[in-house]
């Protein structure tokens, strides 16, 4: 048998309207030639990395919607075996904002009910269009008693905190539960993405929904 | 940069890479120690260059030395591409360089091309 090189894994998604940068977030934004190859065509479906939390390595397998949100289409199987979920707007629009209680309403049905959420509101490196003020998004987190942070994709703002933040209190909670608890989740989501990843997409299809484009 | 046996025997130890395996582009650790099985066979690989159009079929390069993967999550760090056919592709998490290799849906199996990352020692 192969070694096991990690403790714990984590399932997190990407949840939000269109157009908030979910994708961007996944897949950082670069200004060099590497946004126009291969890869930035077909688009990024997870990511996996591996970060180190109180002396625990933890897996996290990052997952991006294939643009389903646009037609209000998210359902139990993108929400299946999730652990964390980033729930973002963008805080230039005020639309994206206002939908955050209709996605954490979507989360409460589809989504396993310990799931950990956070709110991102992301482009926040364009203040000067800012809609949202930062107080609206603490206030809302507060009301539903979950975590917030503002980012930016573009400018590699608290991305990475994020997740780590995110990773974080789902292994507090972990950490309650009884040993052997974990493991089994973990194996369980192994075969699930096994699953998912078995479907299959055309090129055609991801073509425009899961690009991450420079800001217009 | 030519396909080279020779230079990626000293990589070998006991049919796994000895040493870190690392992104060409910004050093994102992709593999630990000990984690993946040399494996050879010829494989057409998308290049890593920007192809103009996206529609026609990818300039693809015939690469033969791979890192083998049993279980997605041995890998540190590592982006799965959406599926194409049957494979997704495998692309640097950190700088989306790549593809830097493949993974079969059927086998569940994942390849690294190795002219395709650097070898490092740990620090
Ligand atoms: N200024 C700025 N633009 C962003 C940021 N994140 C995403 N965008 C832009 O917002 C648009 C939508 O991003 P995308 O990631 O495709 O959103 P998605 O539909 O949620 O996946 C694109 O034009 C991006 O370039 C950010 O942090 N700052
Ligand atoms: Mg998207
Ligand atoms: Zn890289």
């Amino acid at each position: 048998m192969a070694k096991k090189t990690y403790d714990l894994l984590f399932k997190l998604l990407l949840i939000g309207d269109s157009g908030v940068g979910k994708t961007c977030i996944l897949f950082r934004f670069s200004d060099d030639a590497f946004t126009t190859t291969f890869i930035s065509t077909i688009g990024i479906d997870f990511k996996i990395k591996t970060i180190e939390l109180r002396g625990k390595k933890i897996k996290l397998q990052i997952w991006d919607t294939a643009g389903q949100e646009r037609f209000h289409t998210i359902t139990t199987s993108y929400y299946r075996g999730a652990m964390g979920i980033m729930l973002v707007y963008d805080i230039t629009t005020e639309k994206s904002f206002e939908n955050i209680v209709k996605w954490l309403r979507n989360i409460d049905e589809h989504a396993n009910e310990d799931v950990e959420k956070m709110i991102l509101g992301n482009k926040c490196d364009m203040d000067d269009k800012r809609t949202v003020k930062k107080e609206r998004g603490e206030l809302i987190a507060k009301e539903h008693g979950i975590r917030f942070m503002e980012t930016s994709a573009k400018s590699n703002i608290n991305i990475d905190r994020a997740f780590r933040e995110l990773a974080e209190a789902i292994l507090d909670k972990t950490a309650g539960r009884e040993p052997g608890d974990s493991v089994d989740r973990v194996m369980k989501i192994t075969l699930e993405s096994a699953n998912r990843i078995s479907g299959n997409m055309s090129v055609q299809s991801v073509l425009t929904q899961n690009k991450c484009l420079p800001p217009s | 940069m030519p396909d080279c046996s020779a230079t990626y025997e000293t990589e070998v130890e006991e049919g796994q890479n000895k040493r870190v395996v690392k992104c060409k582009f910004c050093s994102s650790i992709i593999l630990t120690p000990t984690t993946a099985a040399f494996s050879t066979f010829e494989y057409d690989l998308p290049v890593m260059k920007p192809n103009k159009d996206s529609t026609s079929p990818p300039e693809t390069e015939n690469i033969s030395y791979f890192w083998a993967v049993k279980d997605m999550f041995t890998f540190f760090n590592v982006g799965f591409s959406n599926t194409v056919g049957n494979t997704k592709y495998l692309t640097c998490a950190d700088c989306e360089a790549g593809p830097i290799g493949y993974h079969d849906i059927t086998s569940k199996m994942s390849y690294v091309a190795l002219p395709r990352v650097s070898h490092s020692d740990p620090v």
